[in-house]
């Protein structure tokens, strides 16, 4: 063929263009609806919206009331008590919870007996597939005084006892009981990519290794870690880009009213003040605000891994 | 290295140091409290409320009984929301799985000019969102708030999912596509015929995804809907039960043997059985899938 019939070609929409443009637009018009649109709402933030019976006339005609909301709720000691909790469960999330599965997979990768491998691995990861709903209300069933399993356990290393029962579902033990609750039923499963990623590493590697007779630890750290290393950068910067966001749904599921001072974070509180006070405005400035922040973050510290490792998300 | 074939060897290659039986009973361990966590509300499904209450059943039911699921079973509100997550998690798989994957295929197309505007503004909706109180506005206007397509809709295009599905259509070889193209074959006959048959590995593990998220999920139920006869989902259903909010059982002919506790633990167990009876057979699925999908992306 010759250059002037490819030009020709490349201008002309035949009927395969028209095919796939319409496809993608149409991905892209629910897109755009279903994502895009309710960024216009995010301008209720601004408007005087709170207790409003009809948010749409608020949206469109609503006063105008500049940044107020963002500085009543910077003034507002409830929202830096919750802006706390949601910060430092997700630091110790990031500290605990963010490494559990790459333990765990280094752990795995030492067994070499495959039966009993993919076996820990069925079992550990299906408590992933369980809904928040059912495992929260499991957890609360472990942790109930009088017929939970937990006080028993505590009692026999002396930290409880069957007269005065601790409550585990109180705001001093329930950053613990999300973590650790938290690692049980995500570890297998976040574990998986890890698994993959070792799985993909040259044999080669551990052959040379074994000659120059280096140990299993040496194996683990020098070799395996570093392999895949690109794979935790990309985790960690997508879980830096969540430091304030929370799943909702594990959240609301181990909340109460006794311990609902430590364990109300964003996520839940903004549903809060939406549904149950109904301050839209109020609520739709600190969404804004929250995304707004998670957005620098996973810009900044992409930004930032860029320079240092030359690896990145985009 | 460990593959030797030999069988003489074989013992002295699986040798188990002391760190080995270390890492074996701690696995082991693990394990064992990973499966207990469903033992301890099996047992609590199947034994007397009354005898339960007081305290210490934790190995084997006190009292056996199947009251607690005939309290279950015999609640209208039970059957109305299986009804509703059944179809909704059925629906849902079937018009986001083919729309993604349709969408996923335009997206790698030639054909397709400005790829990268359209792929930007997929992505930046995965960092972005306008949060509840818009959408809950949106879904209003829009007329879905409280109707059962709510929860379909406004999910029937996920972008991380649309990328693991382009990632995979990548790896197909451009031949198939010129000798069809070739042959004269429209785009959606390529799709449909070529493209979506060599796919089925993805499409397995993400419809499988898409499955678990529609049938574990209540937000949407508590943000979006009244939980009326079309909207409330199990999940929402076992939700109240847990807080011990709905009132189920409470006047029937077994309120001398349940509580609302063991209750809560037999709508558990009915919950949790379509995903124990599947996950044995798909759970390769779920592992493929995942490193189909994020090693190349």
């Amino acid at each position: 063929m010759d250059g002037a019939l490819i030009r020709k070609k490349r201008k002309k929409w035949d009927a395969r263009n028209w095919t796939v443009f319409i496809v993608a637009t149409l991905g892209l018009l629910v897109i755009v609806v279903f994502h895009y649109l309710p960024m216009i709402g995010l301008l209720l933030g601004f408007k005087d919206a709170d207790y409003t019976a009809n948010l749409l006339e608020v949206l469109l005609f609503g006063e105008w009331v500049g940044f107020d909301h963002f500085v009543a709720f910077l003034q507002d000691v409830d929202f830096w008590n919750v802006m706390t909790n949601t910060l430092i469960v997700n630091l110790i999330m990031l500290l605990l919870n963010f490494p559990a599965p790459i333990i765990f997979a280094l752990i795995l990768n030492e067994v070499r007996h495959k039966f009993f491998k993919k076996s820990i691995h069925v079992v550990t990861t299906f408590p992933n597939f369980i809904s928040w709903a059912i495992y929260g209300g499991i957890i609360i069933a472990l942790c109930d005084q009088t017929t939970g399993i937990m006080n028993p356990i505590l009692d026999a290393f002396g930290l409880s006892s069957a007269e005065d029962p601790v409550y585990l579902m109180d705001s001093q033990h329930i950053w613990a009981v999300i973590i650790i609750s938290s690692i049980i039923k995500t570890v297998g499963w976040g574990s998986i990519i890890y698994m993959a990623a070792i799985a993909s590493i040259d044999a080669e590697l551990y052959e040379a290794a074994e000659l120059d007779g280096v140990t299993r630890w040496q194996k683990a750290v020098y070799i395996t870690l570093p392999c895949i290393a690109p794979t935790i950068t990309v985790f960690l910067l997508l879980n830096i880009g969540r430091l304030l966001s929370n799943s909702f749904e594990q959240f609301n599921s181990l909340q109460n009213a006794v311990n609902l001072s430590r364990s109300e974070v964003l996520a839940t509180y903004i549903y809060r003040l939406s549904f149950s006070s109904r301050r839209y405005g109020y609520a739709t400035a600190i969404g804004l605000f929250n995304s707004m922040v998670s957005l620098v973050l996973l810009v900044l510290s992409n930004f930032i891994s860029k320079k240092a490792t030359g690896r990145g998300l985009f | 290295m460990s593959i030797v074939v030999d069988k003489k060897h074989k013992k002295r290659l699986f040798r188990m140091h002391w760190v080995d039986w270390i890492i074996y009973i701690l696995l082991f361990l693990f394990a064992v409290l990973t499966f207990y966590l469903l033992w301890y509300v099996i047992i609590g499904a199947f034994s007397n409320g009354q005898m339960y209450a007081s305290g210490g059943v934790f190995v084997v039911p006190t009292g056996f009984t199947f009251a607690n699921f005939e309290v279950i079973f015999e609640d209208s509100v039970f059957w109305t929301s299986f009804r509703n997550t059944v179809l909704r998690t059925a629906t849902g798989v079937v018009v986001e799985l083919v729309f993604t994957a349709l969408v996923a295929y335009a997206m790698t197309s030639r054909h397709l000019r400005c790829k990268k505007a359209y792929y930007w503004i997929f992505i930046f909706t995965m960092f972005f969102s306008g949060g509840i109180v818009p959408m809950y506005l949106l879904l209003r206007i829009l007329g879905l708030y409280d109707t059962f397509w709510v929860y379909i809709l406004p999910a029937m295009l996920s972008v991380y999912n649309m990328i693991i599905v382009s990632n995979f259509y990548k790896g197909i070889p451009d031949s198939l596509y010129e000798a069809a193209e070739l042959d004269g074959a429209g785009e959606l006959r390529i799709w449909a015929l070529i493209y979506m048959p060599l796919s089925k590995p993805v499409l397995a593990t993400v419809g499988l995804w898409i499955a678990v998220d529609h049938w574990n999920s209540y937000m949407g139920t508590m943000l979006y809907t009244e939980a009326g006869e079309w909207t409330i989902t199990l999940q929402y259903y076992l939700k109240q039960l847990i807080n011990e909010a709905s009132g189920v059982g409470a006047g029937s002919e077994y309120s001398d043997v349940v509580t609302a506790r063991t209750i809560s633990y037999a709508g558990i167990i009915v919950a949790l059985i379509p995903i124990m009876c599947v996950y044995p057979f798909i759970q390769k699925h779920f592992t493929k899938g995942i490193m189909v999908g994020s090693l190349k992306g």
